[in-house]
């Protein structure tokens, strides 16, 4: 399979991740979003590597890393949605609209 | 690499990747939700597969679809209550939303499959070579990344700790030594 199918995948899961974080009112619903936004770039990076610069070392550290921060991004973002759920008593995106806590 | 095997194997691994992130997006519980990222997560771990990008597809596996899918389900289970089915999960905007999604996604797959990449004929490493040439790259000329990656981790760490720590009252003092003492002695002394 060549390059462009990978990059229709990778475009095509980026857009349903974006659909997500656009319609969800739940905020994890809208972290899983995210999740498949972050998976979207990883592929679309490893497809470049495996199709331009396959002795290249760049994309794989690209992609660790960016594996890296979707790590802190969930555990970081999911302790925030804990804590909002304990002073909302909701995580609805748009029912918290106080910036006083 | 275009022998049918490889292209029924991307078109099936595709499939599973994008119908199970589709069911992600639009089912009606979020509990559902959260167990279909795992074909979702396991469907892409396929794909970095068959790109022949052996170690990510292992840490795929045992990041997404061990860790941080863990992760997501704990959040659902800690906030159930606001997670109940009969409440709508998705706001009005589907129509909108979808539209411009369509659009993103049109216009980023027409413009990166337009371009004339310059792909080349070789073939990455194999599994023990490149993991090898990953490792070396990480100790030596990319040392400093890695060491900003591993700070970040720490501080996300540290972070999730505080934040979601129980917040609870003022905690009563502790008892002066002196009746902690007591307290332990007096059971076998007053019988």
């Amino acid at each position: 399979m060549g390059l462009n199918s990978y990059l229709v995948v990778s475009a095509l899961l980026f857009g349903i991740g974006t659909f997500a974080v656009l319609t969800r009112r739940n905020a994890i619903a809208v972290l899983m979003g995210v999740e498949l936004m972050l998976n979207a770039a990883n592929l679309n990076f490893l497809a470049f590597w495996r199709f331009l610069h396959p002795a290249a070392m760049e994309p794989q550290v690209f992609v660790l890393i960016g594996l890296t921060v979707a790590a802190a991004d969930a555990a970081v973002g999911l302790a925030v949605v804990l804590n909002i759920y304990r002073d909302f008593g909701t995580i609805e995106v748009n029912r918290i609209d106080t910036l006083k806590g | 690499m275009n022998a049918p095997g490889a292209q029924i194997a991307f078109y099936s691994l595709s499939a599973l990747t994008l119908i199970s992130a589709l069911m992600v997006v639009r089912a009606r519980s979020i509990v559902h939700a959260g167990f279909w990222l795992l074909p979702c997560f396991i469907g892409v771990a396929g794909l970095f597969a068959a790109l022949e990008a052996h170690f990510f597809f292992v840490v795929q596996l045992l990041i997404y679809a061990g860790a941080i899918l863990v992760l997501i389900l704990f959040a659902v289970m800690l906030t159930r209550d606001a997670a109940h089915p009969r409440h709508p999960q998705s706001n009005r905007m589907g129509w909108t939303a979808g539209l411009i999604c369509s659009a993103l996604i049109i216009v980023s797959a027409g413009l990166l499959t337009r371009q004339e990449w310059s792909v080349t004929a070789a073939r990455p490493a194999d599994v023990a070579g490149q993991t090898r040439a990953l490792g070396e790259a990480l100790i030596g000329r990319y040392v400093v990344p890695f060491e900003v990656a591993s700070l970040l981790l720490l501080a996300a760490l540290v972070g999730a700790i505080v934040l979601a720590k129980a917040e609870r009252g003022p905690e009563p003092a502790p008892p002066p030594l002196a009746d902690l003492g007591g307290e332990a002695r007096e059971p076998a002394g007053a019988e």
